[in-house]
């Protein structure tokens, strides 16, 4: 049983870095209405110019500093695309487009990166917070999940409370109508197209050193983001939170009972299952056409 | 339309018998080696192209699928079962619908982009299961062997050919079908599609079904060829890379998957002889896809308009079947065919329908107009099915229909059209009416277009002019012959003398097609003409009822149009 609590406990900071990429997807979806394929491919881009510059020799705290700058130029990177010629598309086609540029970004990524030539990841935080009914509770994993109940509140207060946030809400609904009222539409979304770049970044960072580390399989981690975000419906950033830190846990969990360990890569999927397989209560019409 | 599809199939059959005997002929052994690589990747593309190009649903597992048929190619020759290549192939195409119907069950009926997150999701799962339980004879070097005369270079590739030209001419048939033109539909508009009596999910279901099952296919063939696999034939990437190229070339047209084919084994194949990764062809094929999603045309699409323009096809000439007479009258029914009580639509705070009672008289022409914001609209919207709630009830010819979604409604015999039309451009004028009207022989089809004066049954409907396409609206719903047909502002758009037209042949519809009609209309001259009663509606309630020219003059209806007494308006 202890086994099992600590497996759990274990799989929090994979968890929390979901539930952060997870929020981020949300973000992104409610804001620029955009469901993102590439985010945890950004992300992976600013951690290898983390691991490339801590391998040549800078400094830990610098290195993650312009990780975190890269991963905000590869978010307004790809935020450009879309808000330049798929504004208007429709979310299938928003959607779709980034599944193409995912292709592309990882084929970039792995060469640059070498494949699947080793690199060292850096722990950014090691060790134990503290212990709690006999089990650790790394820095990292508090770290991630604090940094994401951070970022749900700021989310939440931003788009509910602010006037910038009822701009983009405005702007995520109807872009040109936005446009037309004044709401600076290529601003803000490229705005929020960097914050998220800057936010799935640091997770990654977090998470890179239990994963294993090319730059194919970080990309991947989209899929336990999306699961996260169907979780919270594309709408509510703490079911959202709540949702990938369960797939983390449950991931964890994997581990301890004898020979599923290897199958964990299927738990998103499992859980996507059950999420959609929960919403069919009622059908819906897709966007109007 | 058979036509069509035999032309298709023999210029298909053609291409692939000159292909194969200039390739087993006369190209090096290796080429012919690439080429069969060629098609094992343009079998996948059809796959794709099938439900991604074709009913627009983005599929990022699809070389997962063509895992499944792959591993079960190799459990069977493993496992010595019974038969040979071909047959386990077959059976291998079949192990992957299965998989197909039970990822595709729980997402279809949700928005779109849930079915590419669990489709991602699957294929990262099969990534993870497929490492750990290998391909079997994997780890012991048992190879999967080709049936004895197809068992070189040149034979292999007659054999996957032979293949090719199956699932090809077999999806020439196929698009052509109902079934075909139902995946276009739901692509352009799953509303419109709904509004025909379709089940949205059960057409992307069977896309996604022939889509798993022609994957697996692929997987079979790649397991023939290579001999052994290992899990990284199938890795996910494969997949996304899969849906890329078919986004840029068009893999639901036959020639767009063959396309995507070349690209695919050609770019990794050049890549390698210049001595630059051959990973780099992935990102061509992003911004190709990128570019062609922007475009809104893929390269087969550019091709085929292309080809069009060059042709300039004489459209087929009108007096073809000028001879052909209307439609035969019907007797006509009596009662009310449809009506509503109490019936409240609420928006938030905005009350957009308030108790309107309405009916609609069987065998005659009934309008409902109203100044813009009225609540038109939403009243067919509400009796058609379209909204997720309203109070009251509708009932069609006295029965209850409130608990039937849209596409039993309309089934059951209640046809919408669309304010903006919303036809599938890909689709031919008569496949069109096929669509909306369910199977009718070709001089029914041929003589409903000539009642309205819509083009030939082969014309393309994306040659066809905005005016004419919503007169093809009215030629599909009342091809159905429904009980009820609701016409959304036909007339939008249409010239004076077009609408003086349309409104002659829609005050014909219930005698030559036994449907009442309740026809939503700004143009006053076109209700004048069309209706036998009419219904007016201001801000949600109905404020006048009655025959048209006691209605027109009632000083309430006026004062709702033009926003004052007429008494003042004088002053």
């Amino acid at each position: 049983m202890n086994g099992l609590l600590t497996s759990a406990v274990a799989g929090l900071t994979a968890g929390g870095a979901y539930g952060l990429l997870g929020v981020c997807a949300v973000f992104t979806y409610r804001l620029v209405a955009v469901v993102n394929f590439t985010s945890a491919a950004i992300g992976t881009a600013g951690t290898f110019v983390l691991v490339v510059l801590n391998e040549a020799g800078i400094p830990l705290f610098p290195a993650v500093l312009c990780g975190l700058v890269a991963g905000v130029i590869a978010g307004v990177a790809i935020g450009l695309v879309m808000t330049k010629w798929f504004a208007e598309s429709n979310a299938s086609t928003k959607a779709a487009v980034t599944v193409a540029l995912l292709v592309g970004i990882v084929a970039i990524g792995l060469r640059l990166t070498g494949g699947q030539h080793p690199h060292h990841f850096p722990d950014l935080f090691s060790g134990s917070a503290m212990r709690l009914a006999g089990v650790e509770l790394t820095i990292s994993s508090l770290l991630t999940i604090g940094l994401g109940v951070a970022f749900t509140i700021l989310a939440d207060v931003l788009l509910s409370r602010t006037r910038m946030g009822l701009h983009l809400r405005a702007l995520s609904e109807r872009p040109m109508a936005a446009e037309l009222i004044g709401v600076p539409v290529q601003f803000l979304s490229i705005l929020v197209w960097g914050i998220t770049g800057a936010v799935t970044a640091f997770s990654l960072m977090i998470i890179a050193p239990q994963r294993s580390p090319d730059f194919m399989s970080l990309s991947l981690l989209v899929v336990p983001a999306l699961a996260a975000a169907l979780i919270g419906l594309f709408r509510s950033f703490w079911m959202t939170l709540i949702g990938g830190i369960l797939i983390g846990v449950v991931e964890g969990m994997t581990s301890v009972i004898g020979g599923l360990n290897q199958y964990r890569g299927a738990v998103p999927f499992l859980i996507i299952l059950a999420v959609m397989l929960w919403l069919q209560r009622g059908a819906r019409w897709d966007e109007a056409r | 339309m058979k036509r069509a599809s035999f032309r298709s199939a023999s210029v298909i059959v053609a291409a692939a018998m000159v292909a194969g005997a200039i390739i087993t002929g006369l190209l090096p052994g290796y080429w012919t080696y690439l080429a069969t690589s060629v098609l094992i990747s343009a079998v996948a593309l059809q796959s794709i192209g099938l439900v991604a190009g074709r009913t627009g649903m983005i599929a990022l597992c699809q070389m997962s699928f063509a895992g499944v048929g792959a591993w079960t190619v190799g459990y069977l020759n493993v496992g010595g079962a019974p038969g040979n290549l071909p047959v386990w192939i077959f059976i291998g195409g079949l192990a992957a619908v299965p998989f197909g119907v039970a990822i595709g069950l729980p997402a279809l009926r949700l928005r779109g982009i849930n079915l590419a997150i669990v489709t991602l999701g699957f294929a990262t799962a099969f990534d993870a299961i497929l490492a750990s339980i290998t391909f079997p004879g994997q780890t012991k070097f048992i190879a999967v062997p080709r049936p004895e005369i197809f068992d070189s270079d040149g034979g292999y590739f007659i054999f996957v050919l032979i293949f090719y030209v199956f699932l090809a001419v077999g999806l020439e048939f196929l698009i052509r079908t109902r079934l075909g033109a139902i995946w276009l539909a739901v692509r352009h508009s799953e509303r419109a599609a709904a509004a025909h009596g379709i089940s949205i999910p059960g057409a992307k279901l069977s896309a996604f079904a022939i889509s798993a099952f022609i994957a697996g296919i692929s997987g079979g063939l790649l397991a023939g060829y290579l001999g052994t696999l290992v899990a990284d034939n199938f890795n996910m990437m494969q997949s996304l890379a899969l849906f890329a190229v078919s986004t840029m070339t068009g893999a639901q047209f036959a020639e767009g998957a063959l396309i995507g084919g070349i690209l695919a084994v050609a770019f990794p194949e050049i890549l390698r002889r210049l001595n630059l990764g051959q990973d780099i062809g992935n990102v061509l094929f992003a911004i190709g896809a990128t570019q062609a999603l922007s475009a809104g045309e893929s390269m087969s699409e550019t091709l085929r308009r292309k080809v069009r323009g060059w042709r300039k096809a004489a459209p087929a000439p009108l007096d073809a079947g000028a001879r052909i007479a209307p439609p035969a009258a019907v007797p006509l029914r009596h009662g009310t065919a449809l009506s509503t009580r109490g019936l409240t639509v609420r928006y938030g705070a905005v009350v957009a329908l308030n108790h309107v009672d309405l009916a609609v008289p069987e065998g005659a022409v009934s309008g409902l107009i109203g100044p813009n914001g009225a609540g038109k609209s939403t009243l067919i919207d509400a009796v058609a099915g379209f909204l997720h709630s309203y109070s009251g009830s509708v009932e069609l010819a006295g029965d209850a229909v409130d608990d039937q979604p849209a596409h039993v409604r309309a089934r059951n015999g209640i046809r919408r059209t669309w304010q903006t039309t919303r036809i599938a451009p890909e689709l031919t004028v008569g496949a069109y009416v096929r669509l909306a009207g369910g199977e009718m022989s070709d001089a029914e089809v041929q003589a409903i277009l000539n009642w309205i004066e819509c083009p030939h049954p082969d014309t393309l409907v994306a040659s066809v002019d905005a005016g004419t396409r919503r007169l093809l609206d009215v030629a599909g719903v009342v091809a159905a012959r429904p009980k009820v047909v609701l016409l959304d502002e036909p007339a939008a758009g249409q010239s004076y003398e077009e609408t003086i037209k349309l409104g002659r042949h829609i005050a014909e519809i219930p005698k030559l097609f036994g449907c009442a009609v309740l026809l939503v209309e700004h143009d006053m001259d076109l209700v004048r003409a069309a209706c036998s009663e009419i219904t007016v509606l201001d801000f949600g309630r109905v404020i006048a009822a009655g025959a048209p020219a006691v209605v027109l003059e009632d000083p309430r209806v006026r004062k709702a149009y033009l926003g004052i007494e007429e008494g003042n308006a004088a002053a």
